[in-house]
């Protein structure tokens, strides 16, 4: 609103300098001739300071004075009768009131397209220094960097700050963070996990040595810690010692509680390791234990009766992107390919062939080895 | 405040319309009303403009990230001082600086510019306007640097490293207020060309917009030669790079602008000249702009390559320019010339100044377009560097400078060469002996540095001969010499201190070139270096952190004859994070007018750097005589005779103060 009261002024402001001296009075003009006799006047009496001073001779002189009294007497032969201002006709009005009228046209008509009035100045000070509440993370963020780079020794500072980094995907910040939080506020198994992941992740996903060594620090905190295990899995498979990734994996399932976010995590790390996993919404502790109880026979059996179960579920709901991958890769991991490939037909024609999700399922298939059928 | 700035550039814009035509019709049709619209709107256009430029070096000052310009250029730790300059460290910034001096200068003549002809004020300001108009235009359309972005980063990208120092608060600033200086002149050619006749006061009234804009162009392309030779760690002080070309063309045409203003003036001779050259001079300041902003170069300066920017600039060049010319084609065969001479006179002397510096500029311009016109017909690259320079530019400047201390003691009209040269006997015996001294008895010293020294000095005493002659020494009693000598016009004095300048800064160039020392080798920590009588020991490298770089600085002590340390050179590799860039401070030390100059190569294993170091001989005189041709510029401005012309506020010449006879 302010901003709209003082654009309003400033168009004033300068629809008024254009206005007023179109209606303001006449000066008496002196003619031009008046400025050139002046000069003239003063070329003369310069001329007999420099013939003191020698800086021309006077023979010279004489000549030069000839030649300005000349031009003083062409400018009373050519002096231009005054222009006839009165010739104020209908085409001068016109020009000034366009002038005037210009202004503000132009001037809002091109800031309308231009500017964004709506948009407040943010100044860094003030974005910092305003109610945490109504912040973007961003800003939360770099408040807290602020008040960090002041007081670098804040550990629970640098504790807080870590994983929003990691979230943020500032990887080499997020090691700086967990690093510097280990050496203010000490080991933790969370600190070592989150600074073995945010190494890893720095490295596109590779687990290496420095990761390890982290989530290895991790487990001697916590032998139960998730996220270092699950790494560590990861990394046994990345070296292609796969069936340990495997056991290891495995173990985890079995000591995860039932409602642990890294269940799914660890089913999707089996099921591309190669092993039967089971659909998120599937197993539970309980059947997972059972199955490990059953014959080979009966855990196909029951593996089979919850991907039919999952298949059944998407028939009605076909809308389920992550279920329709879930479906392929379970077909193609039980070596069922004519079933992965009709499944992923389904799958195209559920969201139409051209498709975003189209394209993914297709990938995603032809990483499995199964190919759509023409 | 931000989107207040924006808006008041978009009225700015509006009103530099009205600007161009209103007191054009008013001129064409004699009518006092719409003539009278200039000046208000002229001044009203400057402080919208200021508004604006404020608004973004506040959004500068106080890190608004949502301003994109600000996101692009500045980062929240910089100091202040850094974050402010940033404002024109960047495109978009600095045209708006550009525009804001020409709203400036505009306002200037709408200001102080009463007395001048009706007419003639109308016309200028309205050629002011068109200027205007189109570079409101240009930032507006494709460089407008009130872009905002929502939401706003919490972070900037950082100034250029390279850009973060303090000759960004000084370079720029000055050398805009002389390119931008002589949009004043060019207007007023171009305003005598449309009305089709040259009043008599007009040199008056160009002479002191040619002197405000030399001296500050002067002071510009100085200071960017002291940066370049600071910062870029090669010791070298002028580079023949295309855009120093760029800013060296409109100086040279300033130069024999400057000199047939005062033939103009004084004699009403050269007007056509002086017209079409005032014309030249600002199509160079135009031209070097659209070189250096256009992103056709590639260096330092071209912070912005954008095809769109360089179409809009290239079509403002061939409006201005080319009207200009054709107007001048048009009309100046129905201008009247002036004043008769002799070719031997002071008017001859000028004439034949003017013949070699626009034959200079000719050649600095076909070495700095050259290779750009090959690279578009052919695609081949050349690069024209200093050995064409020297060899076309060189013999150019040699003979100008010979004839330099004849100019101020010829007489008008009709001059005696045989009278000056007797008076410059004492200045030539000088000169000679300093040649003799310098090729006998300096170590090393060449056939050219011997006749550059000579030459400094001929220039030097030259300009001393004309001051003592004009106070009559050798004719008169000391006292009344010192009286006169009281009593000579400031422009009198304002010629000598320039033409002194000059021979200072040859002076600097030549010790600099042809006495200066390099070495370069391998420095461990507690190791000496012995470089023209001067010994360093190098103590170590020292890492620090700065506000929003760290660095590794490198401390050498000056030990002097007597074992004890006399002093620190420090020299430093900086790292900025926010860019991921390097950049070198080079170590420097003046002694007396030379400096030591020291500058970082790369690190070894073992605690070793390369260092590159350089003695230089008188080098700050090349800088310094600048500032004694800026201060001569400023006392030719205050002389009274500058403000003569005007009825309105008339006075008798006070004739009998200013010269006693």
């Amino acid at each position: 609103m302010l901003f709209w009261v003082i654009a309003a002024i400033l168009t004033l402001g300068a629809s008024l300098a254009v206005l007023l001296p179109l209606t303001g009075g006449m000066k008496g003009a002196s003619a031009p001739g008046d400025h050139d006799l002046e000069v003239y006047r003063d070329q003369l009496s310069e001329l007999d300071r420099d013939v003191a001073r020698g800086l021309i001779q006077p023979g010279e002189a004489e000549e030069a004075r000839a030649e300005i009294g000349r031009r003083i007497l062409r400018l009373g032969a050519a002096e231009r009768p005054a222009s006839a201002s009165a010739s104020s006709s209908r085409g001068i009005r016109l020009v000034a009131s366009l002038a005037v009228l210009a202004v503000p046209l132009l001037s809002w008509g091109l800031y309308g397209v231009l500017g964004s009035p709506d948009l407040p100045s943010q100044p860094l000070a003030e974005r910092l220094a305003k109610n945490p509440a109504d912040s973007s993370v961003d800003e939360l963020v770099a408040r807290a960097e602020a008040h960090l780079a002041a007081n670098p020794s804040d550990g629970k500072g640098w504790d807080v700050l870590a994983p929003i980094y990691l979230r943020l995907q500032r990887f080499p910040d997020a090691i700086t963070a967990y690093r510097n939080a280990i050496r203010l506020d000490g080991d933790s198994a969370v600190r070592q996990a989150g600074l073995g992941e945010a190494i890893a992740s720095a490295a596109g996903g590779i687990v290496s040595a420095d990761a390890q060594n982290a989530f290895e620090a991790a487990l001697k905190l916590d032998p139960a810690n998730a996220k270092a295990n699950f790494y560590l899995g990861v990394g046994l498979a990345q070296e292609g010692r796969k069936d340990e990734a495997v056991a290891a994996w495995q173990k985890m399932l079995g000591q995860l509680p039932p409602d642990s976010p890294w269940r799914s995590a660890v089913q999707q790390a089996l099921a591309e390791a190669g092993q039967p996993a089971v659909a998120a919404s599937g197993p539970d502790a309980q059947q997972m234990e059972a199955a490990q109880q059953m014959s080979p026979q009966d855990r196909q059996a029951m593996i089979e009766t919850m991907v039919a179960g999952l298949d059944d579920k998407l028939k009605q709901n076909p809308r389920d992107e992550e279920g329709w991958m879930r479906l392929i890769r379970s077909y193609a991991v039980l070596g069922k390919p004519d079933q992965a490939r009709e499944a992923l037909g389904r799958a195209v024609a559920a969201f139409g062939a051209d498709s975003e999700q189209a394209k993914k399922f297709t990938a995603f298939a032809a990483s499995l080895g199964v190919t759509a059928t023409e | 405040m931000v989107e207040t700035g924006h808006f008041a550039l978009v009225l700015a814009f509006a009103l530099s319309l009205v600007q161009m035509l209103v007191p054009l019709v008013g001129a064409r049709t004699g009518n006092q009303r719409l003539m009278a619209v200039g000046g208000p709107v002229t001044i009203t256009g400057f402080a919208l403009t200021a508004l604006s430029f404020t608004a973004l070096a506040s959004a500068y000052a106080g890190s608004d990230f949502s301003v994109a310009n600000v996101w692009e250029n500045s980062h929240s730790l910089q100091p202040m001082i850094y974050k402010i300059t940033g404002t024109w460290g960047n495109h978009e910034g600095s045209m708006l600086l550009w525009v804001l001096i020409l709203t400036f200068f505009g306002a200037l003549v709408a200001v102080f510019g009463n007395n001048l002809p009706a007419t003639l004020k109308a016309n200028v300001l309205a050629v002011q306007g068109m200027i205007g108009a189109a570079f409101f235009l240009f930032i507006l359309t494709t460089s407008n640097p009130f872009i905002r972005l929502n939401p706003a980063p919490v972070e900037g990208r950082d100034l250029n490293p390279v850009l973060q120092d303090l000759g960004l608060a000084i370079h720029p600033p000055l050398l805009y207020l002389g390119y931008v200086g002589f949009s004043v002149c060019f207007s007023f050619s171009v305003a005598a060309l449309i009305e089709g006749r040259i009043d008599a006061s007009w040199a008056r009234w160009v002479r002191p917009w040619t002197l405000v804009a030399w001296m500050f162009l002067t002071g510009g392309i100085a200071m960017g030669s002291y940066w370049a030779y600071y910062e870029l760690g090669w010791g070298g002080f002028w580079f023949w790079d295309p855009v120093e070309n760029a800013s060296f063309m409109p100086w040279l045409a300033g130069t024999a602008l400057l000199h047939s203003a005062i033939v103009m003036e004084k004699r009403s001779a050269l007007k056509i000249w002086t017209l079409l050259l005032a014309i030249l001079t600002f199509s160079l300041s135009l031209l070097g702009t659209f070189l250096v902003r256009s992103g056709v170069l590639t260096s330092v300066h071209a912070f912005a390559t954008d095809p769109a920017r360089g179409v809009f600039i290239l079509c403002i060049l061939t409006l201005f320019i080319g009207g200009s010319l054709a107007l001048f084609a048009l009309r100046a065969s129905s201008l009247t010339a002036g004043g008769l001479f002799h070719p031997i006179s002071r008017e001859g002397a000028l004439v034949l100044n003017n013949l070699f510096l626009t034959t200079a500029t000719a050649t600095v311009l076909v070495g700095t377009l050259y290779p750009l016109a090959l690279e578009a017909l052919t695609g081949g690259k050349i690069s024209v560097g200093a050995p064409f320079f020297d060899l076309t530019f060189g013999p150019l400047m040699l003979p100008l400078l010979a004839i330099v201390p004849f100019g101020p003691l010829l007489a008008w009209k009709r001059g005696d060469v045989i009278a000056a040269s007797q008076r410059l006997m004492a200045a030539f015996a000088l000169a000679l002996a300093a040649m003799l001294v310098t090729g006998l008895f300096m170590d090393g010293a060449s056939v050219f540095a011997a006749l550059g020294v000579g030459l400094a000095v001929w220039l030097v005493a030259g300009a001393l001969t004309d001051l003592a002659v004009k106070s009559g020494a050798g004719s008169v009693a000391p006292a009344v010499m010192l009286r006169r000598f009281a009593g000579l016009p400031r422009s009198v004095f304002g010629t000598a201190l320039a033409h002194l300048g000059l021979g200072l800064t040859l002076l600097g160039i030549v010790g600099t070139l042809c006495f200066g020392t390099e070495r370069i080798l391998t420095m461990r920590p507690g190791e000496t270096v012995e470089l023209s009588g001067h010994t360093l020991r190098f103590e170590g490298l020292f890492p620090q952190k700065g506000p929003n770089f760290t660095e590794d600085r490198a401390r050498f002590l000056l030990i002097g004859a007597d074992g004890n340390a006399n002093g620190e050179i420090s020299s430093a590799k900086r790292f900025f994070q926010a860019r991921q860039m390097a950049t070198t401070e080079s170590g420097i030390r003046t002694l007396g007018l030379s400096q030591l100059y020291l500058s970082l190569g790369d690190e070894g294993n073992d605690g070793s750097v390369v260092v590159r170091l350089w003695w230089k001989p008188l080098v700050t005189l090349i800088w310094g005589g600048a500032l004694v041709m800026m201060a001569g510029a400023a006392m030719s401005l205050a002389d009274r005779r500058l403000r003569v012309g005007a009825p309105a506020r008339r006075r008798k010449p006070a004739a009998a103060l200013t010269s006693p006879t």
